[in-house]
């Protein structure tokens, strides 16, 4: 093989390290998007044989978003292998011992049932917040883009743009809003 | 059907005779492995095989098949040349010494083909240098002289020459034809083409045979510039630009045991080229490599060498030292 070609091939097979931020993201939705790339699914090259599937860092785990009343209804089952040993966490309680596990397991269960599915788990790294050890931060480079804008928050807007935003109606200083 | 009527008849004759010895079997016999598996030990374990030349089986027909050599290939050789060409000097010293051994004075009829040998080195050289001069215009000089030092190499001169059918026209008086005796004979063959028809058919049969097989190689495993980098900056200085600048334009896992860089050169920012790597350095001089490749139209993605190009005599491409871009655009 001339060194063109083996350049090439390193390029080729070459782990990407993507980011994604979970802030206001479905864990559940959003996991099968992140299982594509921890697959390697949206590579040319991908093939059941072939091992090509990325890292994937997800930051902000911990402001996701579940639909409905999911965080109540959703509930996590575990066993201890002892009797009477099961026990049923809701989804608002598991997040609140570890913000990072909804996401986890989430993504666990989108990897579908099979030997590839530690290998690709390996790659997930979660983190509750946007604070990433730099030897990490150093690997990026790419970003997975969000399956839904983040709105911006009422209490986020500052004074000033609320004061020069554009009113339809220049209502007289007294008339009473209820 | 057939076997109930078979079987009938049988059920008819059996008081008669003894019954008729008809198998209907689907396996082999299980004493066939083992003789196979020691006649195969036996003829592994043999030091000096016996050795059979087809040539030299009593139904060798020698005219019939130089004939057909002929025909196959589509050419028109003169069949006294033709065997003049597949006559070597060895042959003719070993029939010469049997000859004396059973007592016969009379001199043989035959003559070697050292003298075709010597003429067809020169012409496969002259044609294979003009063809590449022809078909890689931007190469510099040093890639000509080493693509044309793999197309005249003895082993893949030796191959296309068996691959041609020489191998048992030749009459030589070693067995198995060694490769040396496979490429001269090659020459032979050309330099007897050139003197039945001419020249010219002779720079298409050679095109058509030898370099052809370059359109399926990675031509850069043959060739390769070492230090890039120095070669591209000379270039770019010849040419009156600014020297190579390189750049990161993408990188990934660097702290990992598989970390990616890819780097592009730019002159003046103009891109010229860019590469990958697992190192700044690796990464680097696979880029230069490939801003060079792209001035030299050798890359994997520039057109495969043509094979249909008119044979003609073409100047000699300029060397490293002295190649510019300006010359050729």
């Amino acid at each position: 093989m001339s060194i063109v070609r083996r350049s090439q091939q390193w390029g080729t097979f070459a782990r990407m390290w993507h980011v994604f931020d979970a802030t206001w993201q479905d864990p559940y939705q959003s996991s099968q998007i992140i299982a594509k790339y921890l697959l390697g699914r949206h590579k040319p090259i991908s093939h059941p044989m072939n091992r090509c599937g990325d890292h994937v860092v997800v930051i902000n785990s911990s402001e996701i978003a579940l639909r409905g009343d999911e965080w109540q209804m959703r509930v996590y089952f575990h066993h201890d292998t002892y009797h009477g040993g099961a026990s049923w966490t809701k989804a608002w309680e598991l997040h609140k011992k570890d913000p990072t596990m909804i996401m986890k397991k989430a993504v666990y269960r989108a990897l579908g049932n099979n030997l590839t599915r530690h290998q690709a788990y390996a790659r997930l790294h979660v983190f509750l917040d946007d604070k990433i050890p730099l030897e990490i931060q150093q690997n990026l480079s790419s970003q997975i883009k969000q399956l839904r804008p983040v709105p911006q928050r009422l209490d986020q807007i500052s004074p000033e743009e609320l004061e020069n935003f554009p009113q339809i109606v220049k209502l007289p200083e007294t008339y009473v809003l209820t | 059907m057939f076997r109930l009527r078979v079987c009938t008849r049988l059920a008819a004759q059996l008081p008669r005779a003894a019954l008729v010895n008809q198998i209907f079997q689907r396996e082999i016999k299980r004493s066939v492995r083992p003789v196979l598996i020691e006649l195969t030990k036996r003829k592994r374990m043999q030091k000096n095989p016996i050795s059979q030349p087809r040539n030299k089986w009593i139904d060798w027909n020698r005219d019939a098949e130089l004939y057909a050599f002929n025909q196959r290939l589509s050419e028109k050789f003169k069949t006294d040349l033709l065997e003049q060409a597949f006559t070597h000097r060895s042959y003719i010293i070993q029939e010469e010494d049997e000859r004396k051994k059973v007592g016969l004075e009379s001199q043989l009829q035959l003559v070697d083909n050292q003298e075709l040998i010597d003429e067809g080195k020169q012409i496969a050289s002259l044609v294979v240098e003009n063809y590449l001069n022809e078909v890689l215009p931007l190469a510099p000089r040093e890639c000509i002289l080493a693509l044309k030092n793999y197309l005249l190499a003895e082993g893949n001169l030796a191959k296309t020459s068996s691959g041609i059918g020489t191998k048992d026209l030749i009459l030589t008086a070693e067995y198995p034809v060694s490769e040396e005796t496979l490429m001269n004979t090659f020459y032979a063959l050309v330099s007897a083409l050139n003197r039945s028809v001419d020249l010219e058919h002779v720079g298409k049969f050679i095109r058509d045979i030898v370099i052809s097989t370059l359109a399926e190689k990675d031509l850069i495993e043959i060739w390769c510039p070492e230090d890039p980098m120095e070669i591209l900056n000379d270039i770019l200085d010849r040419e009156g630009r600014a020297y190579a600048e390189s750049r990161i334009i993408g990188q990934t896992g660097v702290n990992t045991l598989i970390p990616v860089y890819n780097i592009a050169v730019y002159s003046n920012k103009e891109f010229l080229g860019s590469g990958m790597g697992d190192s700044i350095e690796e990464a680097e001089k696979m880029a230069a490599l490939n801003a060079l490749l792209r001035m030299f139209d050798l890359l994997d993605s520039s057109k495969p060498i043509s094979c249909n190009l008119p044979i003609r005599d073409a100047e000699c491409n300029s060397s490293l030292e002295s190649w510019k871009r300006s010359d050729k655009v």
